[in-house]
């Protein structure tokens, strides 16, 4: 469903992606790792369309469509989405219009009815219930004054909403208390199907206990260095990073 | 400056005029126009040259509306009236028209009744709250207004609907009038309504008394051709244990400089000045705001809020006066600007004098951007550019809206933002 070429990006000028090659199947589910600042966000960024990269170099096929040609709402529509490492306030939009409007334009685009107060509200309740999480969320203000792990929480209720083809999550894990990493792995493992992908960036092989991943690679440098199954992330919590990435970060710093 | 030869003789010519139609005026009323039209032919329409207008250069008008060919206000699709369908609206054609309003305890009278009625009460207030001296705009519309809209609440009564007075089609002239005496212990929500179409100059006055312990909620809302002029002076004055509340929305007029003011003249006052100005191409919006805090342990807040697109240029300048004997005064003053567009421009500008030692004034003004990380976010999970650029303009202006206490009102001002800002790509 996605295929990754030769992706180079730059940001002011500082190389960060050096050629980054990835395909992904329907139905299958794949963990980046990597050091901090070895560019993994960015990846996740370009994939879900913000601006301010340069792409030198490389192209992202989507469905056989041009993904770096679509504007961040359409690929959306087409059924991505990112689950941010830092979900962002936005004071005086309350969660519930902001996932009507969300899920309605997603709707439509997907030739199916927009859907009514009641019938969305139902479905808010529904969905937002596993999450461990109270209706009343939905009447505050997108993310505003939520704790670290209500932030990630409501990411997942946001995708769990959308059900997107693509679920990208970036170290949705981080931070989070092991009673709400395992409410944030039900709910991905919740929306796992045969024709559902996800990147599940993550830091620690913790999170790979609960969403078990088909595949594994590592990030370094702006490229991915080395892909495994499993076992990949079991090395890497007991070994660390350095024996693949050496020098990483150090490189990355020094703009080399 | 003094008024120029030609509109000095002009607006002589009218007010001689004036005199002859209103010859039935008592004479304390007589007076208070003739000193109000000396002191405007001696400073004159206001211009750059004037501090209080830097940024606000109505030169513009200083040839008089007659010289400017500018008209009365035309009239324009009147908004309707969404004040509820309980609500007593009191619309203003030519001349002075009250329909249909009976709440009791509120009296909605025409000059010539309330001269009738309440001559004393009137007497007592009109043309002393909103004091023409040092004001030129304020002695124009004493020298001339033609009629006013008198609001009289009976102390006690709490008055369950508001009362919508409706500036449309040429209301008293160019001058629209009110006066609003809240009696002690009364509670009233006043909202004025001000529009018209062409090009014209409307200068209006209001005048509120709070008398003790009294209560009134007022919203002035301006939609206004954007060929229009519109200038307008907001003055209270607060007796002991008493609350005004104002709201500006500021939304037409090609030039529209508003001048609010309230003096919290017993202990134990309240007030809350607040506004919202949408404007867009080349429209510019002017508040100039007033507190003046005359007795001890009153509290004040004003939060003003400006959404600005195109080439247009805002200005706030907010003065907060704190008396001697002014002890224990709390004033908040905030003013907040959303810039939607490069070419548009703020001036912002504080202004306390402090005269009292145990006093809490704080003060802040910002001009920023839309948050592009938050259009980003809601984008990100398939809203378009231009909805999420509404609802964050939207969510900025929430806080201010939320001040407007005429459901109803709050509504339409909504909406009318919302249709404002509107825009297909991004
Ligand atoms: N918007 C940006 N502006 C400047 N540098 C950036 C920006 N985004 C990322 N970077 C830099 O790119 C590198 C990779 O960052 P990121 O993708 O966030 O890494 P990761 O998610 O793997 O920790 C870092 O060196 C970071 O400082
Ligand atoms: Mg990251």
């Amino acid at each position: 469903m996605l295929q990754i070429r030769n992706l180079r990006v730059s940001v002011d000028g500082q190389k960060i992606l050096r050629g980054v090659n990835l395909d992904i199947q329907p139905g299958s589910l794949h963990a980046i790792m990597g050091p901090n600042g070895s560019g993994k966000s960015t990846l996740a960024s370009i994939l879900a369309g913000r601006d301010g990269y340069e792409i030198e170099a490389g192209s992202i096929t989507y469905h056989g469509q041009d993904l770096l040609e679509m504007d961040p709402e359409i690929r959306a529509r087409e059924g991505i989405f990112l689950a941010f490492q830092y979900p962002v306030e936005v004071p005086g939009v309350t969660t519930m219009y902001f996932m009507r409007e969300a899920l309605n334009a997603v709707r439509k685009h997907r030739g199916k009815e927009e859907l009514s107060a009641g019938d969305f509200l139902r479905l808010a309740r529904q969905k937002i219930k596993p999450l461990g999480m109270e209706a009343g969320m939905l009447k505050r203000a997108v993310n505003e004054g939520f704790s670290g792990g209500e932030k990630k929480r409501s990411e997942i209720f946001q995708m769990s909403m959308l059900e997107p083809t693509l679920g990208i999550l970036d170290e949705t894990d981080s931070g989070l208390d092991i009673d709400a990493l395992q409410v944030v792995a039900d709910g991905v493992n919740a929306l796992r199907s045969p024709d559902r992908a996800f990147v599940v960036i993550t830091h620690y092989q913790r999170l790979l206990n609960h969403i078990v991943p088909d595949y594994v690679h590592v990030l370094g440098d702006g490229r991915i260095v080395r892909s495994g199954d499993k076992t990949l992330a079991l090395e890497l919590e007991r070994r660390g990073y350095s024996w693949i990435v050496p020098a990483s970060g150090q490189a990355a710093a020094a703009g080399a | 400056m003094p008024a120029g030869i030609a509109s000095a003789s002009l607006y002589l010519e009218r007010f001689s005029d004036l005199l002859d139609r209103t010859a039935g005026e008592p004479s304390w009323l007589r007076q208070r126009r003739e000193r109000a039209m000396e002191r405007f032919l001696s400073m004159g329409v206001p211009t750059a040259r004037n501090e209080e207008y830097k940024y606000t250069d109505l030169s513009a008008l200083a040839g008089g509306e007659r010289l400017l060919g500018l008209q009365q206000p035309g009239l324009a699709a009147i908004p309707p009236a969404y004040v509820g369908d309980d609500a007593k609206a009191v619309w203003f054609g030519e001349g002075l028209a009250v329909a249909g309003f009976a709440q009791a305890g509120v009296r909605v009278m025409s000059l010539r009744e309330a001269l009738l009625a309440e001559p004393s009460l009137l007497e007592e207030h009109l043309g002393t709250i909103a004091v023409p001296d040092q004001h030129a705009l304020c002695a124009l519309n004493t020298a001339f207004f033609p009629e006013a809209a008198v609001v009289m609440v009976e102390p006690g009564t709490l008055a369950k609907e508001p009362v919508h007075l409706m500036f449309g089609d040429g209301m008293g002239g160019r001058h629209p009038r009110v006066l609003i005496v809240a009696g002690r212990s009364s509670s009233v929500r006043i909202v004025e309504t001000y529009s018209g179409a062409g090009s014209f100059w409307r200068n209006a006055v209001t005048e509120i008394r709070a008398t003790a312990n009294a209560r009134v909620e007022h919203c002035r809302a301006q939609f206004e051709s954007t060929n229009a002029y519109h200038t307008g002076v907001l003055q209270g004055l607060q007796d002991r244990d008493s609350y005004i509340g104002s709201f500006s929305f500021s939304f037409g007029a090609k030039v529209a400089r508003n001048d609010i003011g309230t003096r919290l003249d017993g202990t134990g006052c309240e007030c809350s000045l607040d506004g919202l100005y949408a404007v867009r191409d080349s429209q510019h919006v002017d508040h100039h705001t007033a507190i003046d805090h005359a007795a001890a342990h009153c509290n004040s807040h004003q939060l003003y809020k400006g959404v600005l697109d195109g080439n247009t240029r805002g200005v706030f300048n907010g003065k907060i006066f704190v008396r001697r004997d002014a002890q224990k005064t709390d004033a908040v003053q905030s003013n907040k600007n959303l810039l939607l567009s490069d070419k548009a421009e703020v001036n912002t500008k504080p202004q306390l004098e402090i005269d009292a030692n145990d006093v809490r004034c704080t003060h802040g003004a910002t001009i920023g951007q839309l948050d592009a990380t938050a259009a980003f976010y809601l984008r990100s999970r398939g809203i378009s550019a231009a909805d999420a650029r509404n609802m964050l303009t939207y969510a900025f202006a929430a806080d201010a809206l939320d001040r407007v206490r005429v459901k109803p009102v709050r509504h339409h001002f909504k909406s009318l933002l919302l249709a404002r800002f509107a825009r297909e790509d991004g």
